[in-house]
C-alpha cells in the first residue's frame, strides 16, 4: 500500500529512538560505570565513557563476593524451574485434554487460579509451609482427632517435621506451583487436529506411546518457549529466594547482588564494583534472550492466548 | 479420548501436589491465621475472632500503605501499558528502526527487578547519579533519599522499564494480527495513518489491551517489592512503603505473623475483587470478533 505517511513515520521513528534510549541507556551506563575505577566515580559521578577497569572490577566481584557460587545457584534454580515446569505442566495438560475424565474442568480451574495470586503476595504463609512441609498433614491429623487415637495406641501423637528452607528443592518448588505452563500446553493441544488422535488410536497407539511419539515431537517449539520463559523467571526471582534461603551460599545471584549495596548511609558505595556485579548477574539471561528471542516472544504471546 | 482409570490421576498428581502444598495451603493459612493470634517460632496460637482485623484496620500505617499501593498501581500500570502501546504502534509501521526496536525492547525481560533496582538506585543517586550536575546548580532539587515524591518517581521509572517487554510483545502481536484488508478498506475510505490508529488499530486490539491491564494491575502491586527493597527500602520516612513491602517487614522483621497474615488476606481479597470487577464490567464490553 502506497500512501503519504511522512508525519507519522517521523513521529514513530522519534518514539522508537526514545524507547531504545530508555531501555539501553541504563544498561549502557551500568556497563560504562562498571569499567571505571572507584576514584573516577567519586570525582566525576557516573561514567559516560567506558574506561579500562571492567575486568578489574569483575575480578573484584568474583574474588571478594559470593556472586560466583550464587550464580551457580541461580543456574540450578532457573534450570530446574524450567525443566520441572515444562515436564509437570506438559503431563497435566495432557491428562486434562486427552483423557475422558469428569474432573478435568475442576483440575484445570484449580491450576489456573494460581495465576491470580502471585507468590510475592502469599510469601508469609508459603514460608511457614516450607519451614515444615508436613505441617498441613499434622494439622489434619490433629483436627480429625486421628492423632489422639494414635496417641492412645502408640503412646505419642504423630508429628512429622521436614523443612525445605535453605534447600534447592525449597527454592524451586513454590515457583513450579504455577498455572501458566498448563494453560499454554492446553491451548496448544486444543489447536492440534483431532484426526491426529484418531489416526494414532487406529494404529494402536496407547496413551504413553501417543504422548512420546506424537505429542512430544509436535510440541517442541511450545516446550522451548515455555522453557525460556520459566528459565528467565526463575533467574530473576527476588522475594522468594530472599526468604527461602538464609545462608549466602544458598542464595541466588540476584539476591547476592542486592546485598552488595551497603545498608548504612554515609560513604558512597563502590558503585563500579556493584555495577560490574549487575553486568555479571544479567549476562546469562541477556545472552539467552539474544540467542533464543524467537522462543521468548512466542512464549509471551502463547501464554496470553 | 483415552479412557483410563488411574493414568490421568498419576499425570496430574505431581503438579497438583505442588499447587496444593505451595498455593492452596498458604492461601488458606493466611485467611486462617487472620483469626488467630500466632506466636512466632511456633509458640502456639489462640483464637481471637476479628481482633486482628480490628487491629490492622485501625492502624493508620496500614491505610497509608494501602493508599500508596493504589496510587502506585494506577500511575505505574497506566504508564507501563501506555508507553509500550505507543512503542508497539510505532514499531508496527514499516520503518528502518522497527526491526532493531522489536529486538531491543525485549531485553529488560532478562534483567531481574532487583538488578535494575540496584542500577536505578545508582542512576538516581543524588550525589553521583544522572541528577548530580543538576543538583550542583540547584542544591536539593533531587534527592530520593529525603523527598518521598522523588523516591516514588524512581520506583515508577524502574517499574515501567521492566514492564515494557511483556506488554510490548503482546500489544505488537495484537496489532500485527489485524487483517490487512481492514487497513486497506479504511485507507480507501480516506482514513490516513493517524486516523486509523484511533478508528482501526485501537478498537481491534482491545482484547490485548484489556489483558495487559488486568495482568499489569496485579503485577504492579507484587513485583514492586524487588524495586522497593533495592531502591528505597520503603523510605524516606515510609513514603514508599507499599502493602507488599509492609507485609514483608511486619512478618519477617517484626515477627507479627497474625498482622502480616491479616494484611495478606486483605490484599488477596483486593486483588481478586479487582480482577473480578475488570472481567465482569470491562471484559463484557470488549468485542472479541474481528
Amino acid at each position: 500500500m502506497v500512501e503519504k505517511a511522512r508525519s507519522i513515520n517521523i513521529t514513530a521513528t522519534l518514539l522508537l529512538i526514545i524507547g531504545i534510549v530508555y531501555i539501553v541507556g541504563p544498561l549502557y551506563l551500568t556497563l560504562s560505570t562498571a569499567s571505571q575505577s572507584y576514584e573516577y566515580m567519586l570525582r566525576n559521578g557516573l561514567a559516560w565513557i567506558p574506561g579500562g577497569e571492567l575486568f578489574a572490577n569483575m575480578s573484584k566481584v568474583i574474588h571478594e563476593t559470593r556472586i560466583p557460587i550464587q550464580m551457580l545457584n541461580s543456574m540450578t534454580v532457573a534450570f530446574s524451574n524450567a525443566l520441572a515446569t515444562c515436564a509437570l505442566s506438559f503431563l497435566s495438560a495432557y491428562a486434562i485434554v486427552y483423557f475422558r475424565i469428569r474432573w478435568a474442568g475442576i483440575v484445570f480451574a484449580l491450576i489456573l487460579a494460581t495465576i491470580m495470586l502471585p507468590l510475592d503476595i502469599r510469601v508469609i504463609t508459603t514460608y511457614q509451609v516450607a519451614s515444615n512441609i508436613f505441617s498441613p498433614l499434622n494439622a489434619v491429623l490433629d483436627f480429625t482427632g486421628l492423632n489422639s487415637l494414635i496417641a492412645d495406641i502408640f503412646g505419642t501423637p504423630v508429628h512429622l517435621e521436614l523443612s525445605v528452607l535453605d534447600t534447592r528443592f525449597g527454592l524451586v518448588a513454590p515457583l513450579v506451583a504455577h498455572g501458566t505452563g498448563t494453560f499454554l500446553f492446553r491451548q496448544f493441544f486444543l489447536t492440534l487436529p483431532k484426526d491426529l488422535f484418531k489416526a494414532a488410536r487406529m494404529d494402536g497407539a496407547g496413551p504413553i506411546r501417543f504422548l512420546i511419539d506424537i505429542l512430544l515431537p509436535l510440541s517442541r517449539t511450545s516446550v522451548a518457549s515455555l522453557f525460556v520463559l520459566t528459565f528467565l523467571s526463575g533467574w530473576t526471582q527476588y522475594l522468594w529466594p530472599l526468604v527461602g534461603a538464609s545462608t549466602p551460599d544458598m542464595q541466588t545471584a540476584v539476591v547476592g547482588l542486592a546485598r552488595l549495596v551497603p545498608d548504612a548511609d554515609g560513604q558512597v558505595p563502590d558503585f563500579p564494583m556493584i555495577m560490574a556485579g549487575a553486568v555479571l548477574v544479567s549476562l546469562v539471561p541477556l545472552a539467552m534472550i539474544a540467542l533464543l528471542q524467537r522462543y521468548l516472544v512466542q512464549g509471551l504471546v502463547l501464554s496470553e492466548k | 479420548m483415552f479412557s483410563h482409570r488411574w493414568l490421568p490421576l498419576l499425570l496430574v498428581a505431581p503438579l497438583m501436589l505442588l499447587v496444593v502444598l505451595f498455593f492452596y495451603i498458604p492461601v488458606f493459612q493466611a485467611f486462617y491465621w487472620s483469626f488467630f493470634l500466632e506466636q512466632p517460632f511456633g509458640g502456639g496460637s489462640q483464637f481471637v475472632g476479628l481482633e486482628n482485623f480490628k487491629r490492622v484496620l485501625s492502624d493508620p500505617e496500614f491505610w497509608m500503605a494501602g493508599w500508596r499501593t493504589i496510587v502506585f498501581m494506577l500511575t505505574a500500570s497506566l504508564l507501563a501499558v501506555v508507553v509500550p502501546l505507543m512503542l508497539a504502534i510505532a514499531a508496527d509501521r514499516r520503518i528502518a528502526l522497527s526491526f532493531p526496536a522489536r529486538n531491543i525492547l525485549v531485553w529488560p525481560k532478562g534483567v531481574a527487578g532487583a538488578s535494575i533496582g540496584v542500577v536505578f538506585a545508582f542512576l538516581f543517586n543524588p550525589f553521583v547519579g544522572l541528577m548530580a550536575p543538576f543538583n550542583t546548580l540547584f542544591p536539593g532539587a533531587w534527592n530520593p533519599g529525603i523527598d518521598g515524591t522523588d523516591a516514588f518517581i524512581t520506583l515508577v521509572a524502574a517499574h515501567v522499564w521492566s514492564g515494557i517487554p511483556f506488554n510490548f510483545v503482546i500489544l505488537l502481536a495484537g496489532l500485527r494480527s489485524i487483517p490487512h484488508t481492514l487497513t486497506q478498506a479504511a485507507a480507501i475510505d480516506g482514513a490516513g495513518p493517524w486516523r486509523r490508529i484511533f478508528d482501526v488499530q485501537l478498537p481491534l486490539i482491545m482484547p490485548q489491551l484489556f489483558l495487559t491491564f488486568v495482568l499489569e494491575f496485579t503485577e504492579s502491586i507484587t513485583s514492586v517489592f524487588a524495586l522497593i527493597d533495592t531502591i528505597t527500602k520503603g523510605g524516606p520516612g515510609g513514603s514508599t512503603t507499599l502493602l507488599v513491602y509492609k507485609i514483608y517487614v511486619d512478618g519477617f522483621s517484626g515477627f507479627d505473623l497474625s498482622g502480616a497474615s491479616t494484611q495478606t488476606a486483605i490484599l488477596m481479597v483486593f486483588v481478586l475483587l479487582l480482577a473480578a470487577c475488570q472481567f465482569f464490567y470491562l471484559g463484557r464490553r470488549i468485542n472479541y470478533e474481528r
